[in-house]
């Protein structure tokens, strides 16, 4: 037993070296919300291509969750929304009620280029907007679909961790 | 009604604190004449009855001014309401059979009151009338065997006789009793008439039966078993205390799956009279095996517990009635969020649904208490039967007192909280004052049950005792404090103790809830179309667990309909789900003897063609079948 402690204090702490911070502007609410971000995610008219990769970010891989965001299952419980995909007829209203529903201090990230700028679902006819157009948006994260790298650099913006 | 009710209540208070009192008059009616004998036993019933009568009458006052009464059924209420005061008055065996079926024949025009608006109603009838009456035929002859050594019919020569009745003539006799006034009490497996007759019958009414009438059938056991017979070997009373136990668990079992609001109080009806059982059993055996201070404690707990439950079954039954009256319906799935629209009402029946769930500051408690204390202190007691009945009764009660809370639960959330499920409960307004005046006093009766049984207990002890030759089990004007045993219960300061809870509670959380900033948001409803009454918990869906975990016990039948595309077996055209819960006891006892029944009068009618000659020839056999019977036999 005795040995044993011995080993776990001669090896010690074995661990990446801790990152660099976020680089970037800090949304508004991320000095509020001091490093613990619980962030809903709505899908207002995705293909899935970026949901696949949210669920990456989250995975054990990239995991997010070391940074202090972590996904939550009701915007009551949500400090942040991850928007994903262009905002249909369908969803409009429900991601206003949603952005509603989500206590102050709150930021939006929008998530892939349709969530930023309707992508190749531009003037189609279901599509009310982008996320922008609907909710205020705090970050955008480019591509289509994001790499997980950078889903994880935008929330760190908000956890600032 | 109200006079008469009230007449009653005082007569019964009276005789209650001992003076007795006689009347006879042989006149009246032929061959038997009629002869009252007030003794305190009487008193209770006699005041319980009234009291309920009072309510019931005035509540009965606001039913007919909006028309729900027809002459026949104002005719005939008084004339219940009085053979129903006069059964527990009589003093001899012709005059008690005679007011039985005067109160049988009486209730049965309430009950068929409504039968042109529903069809069940004539069913409902059909089987009070049967069972009513076939219970009247034991109740006579149990009577006449118990009489057979009197001297003449009154209760005071069959008492002294019954010394000289040899044990299986007692015993034939009080069986074939039990199973009548068992039947009036609603006892399982002779109580299929409740659920349907209660029910079926106009709201008042149902309350005078459920809350007076049944009481009756305890009233007879008591009379006969105790009082008449003496007491009796100890196997009557397990099989009382037995019938009891899984009468209080079937019956509340029944109501916790049900819908029907007025037959869920049916139901219950039968769980209480079956924990009376329960006590009146428990009593008996107790007197048998020579415990006579604990057999007057179980006795004194039955009565307390017949007077809760006639108070808090009156006000559920009348707001039930206050309920139908304005919304149009018993169903619970389509009612609920009454409580804005029907306070008083809404308010009668949390305080009956807080009495009939047997919580602490509830009225029922308190009797529960008693008889729970009675059946643990017996468990000393000798002999094998006991030590496997009475662990068995507590933990019967024990599941009753449960089932009975989720079964007020649901009858008073699904009902009265909530959003309103049908356009008719939208639209529900409040009743008159008079009806609300009727359920008012009934609740008023609850509350004072609940704060002070002390007012009442030491008078039901006192006969009690008396009944059994024991000194009164419970002493004490705050406390109550068993006689005998070790046992003390405030009812005052429980009620006191849980408002001041409730109160610090609710005050603790308004004041926390003050200091914080508030936004006003819309209700988060994932953020689809507005919720609406049909996303709410219904009476079937809340008790649907209950019905899963008793499933052994109720046999629900379940039926799911797919029905398909005709282009495709893929896609689902409709889904249909069906769901009954028959009565099992019913449908596994009483279908095959109803069915053997109508094979019998079939086969019977075979007999009967018409023929003159053939009858003719009949009789002519049977003579000669009788003379030939004379010559061998003399």
């Amino acid at each position: 037993m005795l040995s044993l402690w011995q080993a776990i204090r001669r090896v010690g702490r074995v661990a990446e070296p801790a990152p660099a911070g976020p680089a970037g502007p800090a949304p508004a609410a991320a000095g509020e919300l001091a490093g613990s971000v619980q962030v809903r995610h709505v899908d207002a008219g995705s293909c899935n291509g970026c949901e696949v990769e949210i669920g990456a970010a989250f995975g054990p891989v990239y995991d997010a969750e070391r940074y202090g965001a972590r996904l939550v299952a009701s915007p009551r419980h949500a400090d942040a929304l991850l928007v994903t995909g262009v905002v249909t007829r369908n969803m409009a209203e429900p991601l206003r009620r949603t952005y509603e529903a989500v206590a102050e201090p709150k930021a939006v990230v929008a998530v892939g280029d349709c969530a930023r700028n309707c992508g190749v679902f531009a003037g189609a006819y279901g599509v009310v907007g982008a996320v922008a157009d609907v909710v205020p948006v705090d970050a955008e994260v480019v591509g289509c679909p994001p790499r997980p790298e950078t889903i994880v650099a935008a929330l760190r913006l908000l956890t600032g961790r | 009604m109200v006079a008469a009710g009230l007449l009653g209540a005082v007569a019964g208070v009276v005789a209650m604190t001992g003076t007795a009192w006689s009347v006879a008059l042989p006149g009246l009616l032929p061959l038997t004449g009629l002869e009252f004998d007030v003794d305190p036993l009487s008193g209770v019933f006699l005041a319980v009855g009234g009291a309920v009568a009072v309510a019931a009458g005035i509540f009965a006052v606001g039913a007919t001014r909006h028309g729900l009464d027809r002459p026949g059924v104002q005719a005939a209420l008084p004339a219940f309401i009085g053979s129903l005061l006069l059964v527990p008055a009589a003093g001899s065996i012709g005059t008690l059979l005679w007011c039985w079926e005067l109160m049988a024949l009486t209730s049965l025009v309430l009950v068929v009151a409504e039968h042109r608006e529903r069809p069940a109603v004539a069913s409902a009838g059909l089987w009070y009338a049967v069972m009513t009456h076939v219970g009247f035929v034991a109740i006579m002859v149990g009577m006449l065997v118990a009489a057979g050594p009197a001297e003449d019919g009154s209760f005071v020569a069959v008492r002294a006789g019954a010394a000289d009745l040899s044990p299986a003539a007692a015993s034939l006799a009080f069986l074939v009793c039990l199973a009548g006034f068992g039947s009036k009490a609603g006892m399982v497996p002779l109580h299929p008439w409740l659920p349907r007759a209660h029910p079926e019958a106009p709201s008042h009414v149902s309350a005078l039966m459920s809350a007076a009438m049944v009481n009756l059938g305890v009233y007879g056991v008591v009379r006969v078993g105790i009082d008449l017979l003496g007491g009796g070997p100890s196997w009557w009373w397990v099989t009382v205390l037995v019938l009891g136990a899984v009468s209080a668990v079937y019956g509340i079992l029944q109501a916790a799956v049900g819908s029907d609001l007025k037959r869920l109080l049916g139901y219950s009806t039968t769980e209480n009279m079956g924990l009376v059982l329960v006590a009146v059993g428990a009593c008996g055996m107790f007197a048998a095996g020579g415990d006579r201070a604990l057999a007057g404690l179980a006795l004194t707990a039955a009565l307390l517990h017949l007077m809760t439950h006639a108070a808090f079954k009156t006000v559920l039954f009348l707001s039930a009635g206050s309920v139908l009256h304005a919304t149009g319906s018993r169903d619970l799935d389509a009612l609920g969020g009454l409580r804005s629209r029907m306070p008083v009402t809404t308010a009668a029946f949390g305080v009956g649904a807080l009495s009939a769930s047997a919580l602490p500051p509830g009225a029922a408690f308190v009797s529960e208490w008693l008889l729970l204390q009675a059946l643990i202190h017996g468990l000393p007691a000798p002999g094998v039967v006991p030590a496997v009945v009475l662990p068995l009764g507590v933990a019967a009660i024990a599941l009753t007192a449960g089932l009975a809370v989720a079964t007020f639960v649901k009858a008073f959330g699904i009902g009265f909280l909530g959003r309103p499920r049908s356009g008719a409960a939208a639209a529900a307004t409040e009743s008159g004052p008079a009806m609300l005046a009727g359920i008012g006093l009934a609740a008023l009766a609850c509350v004072a049950l609940a704060v002070g049984p002390t007012v009442v207990l030491p008078t039901l002890a006192d006969i009690a005792g008396g009944l059994v030759h024991a000194a009164p089990a419970v002493t004490g004007t705050v406390a109550i404090e068993l006689v005998g045993v070790t046992g003390v219960l405030s009812p005052l300061l429980l009620v006191a103790a849980s408002a001041v809870g409730t109160a610090s509670v609710v005050g603790g959380v308004r004041l926390l809830a003050r200091r914080r900033d508030r936004r006003r948001a819309r209700l988060w409803d994932c953020g689809a179309g507005p919720l609406s009454a049909r996303m709410e918990y219904t009476a079937t869906s809340f008790a649907e667990p209950l019905q899963r975990v008793f499933d052994g016990v109720l046999a629900s039948e379940q039926d799911v309909d797919v029905s398909h595309h005709r282009e495709s077996r893929y896609l689902v055209a409709a889904v249909s789900y069906r769901r009954a819960l028959p009565d099992r006891v019913e449908r596994r006892l009483y279908t095959p003897l109803l069915h053997a029944m109508t094979t019998w009068g079939r086969v019977g009618r075979g007999l009967a063609t018409g023929s003159v000659h053939r009858y003719l020839g009949y009789g002519f056999v049977t003579l000669c079948g009788l003379l030939a019977l004379l010559v061998v036999t003399r």
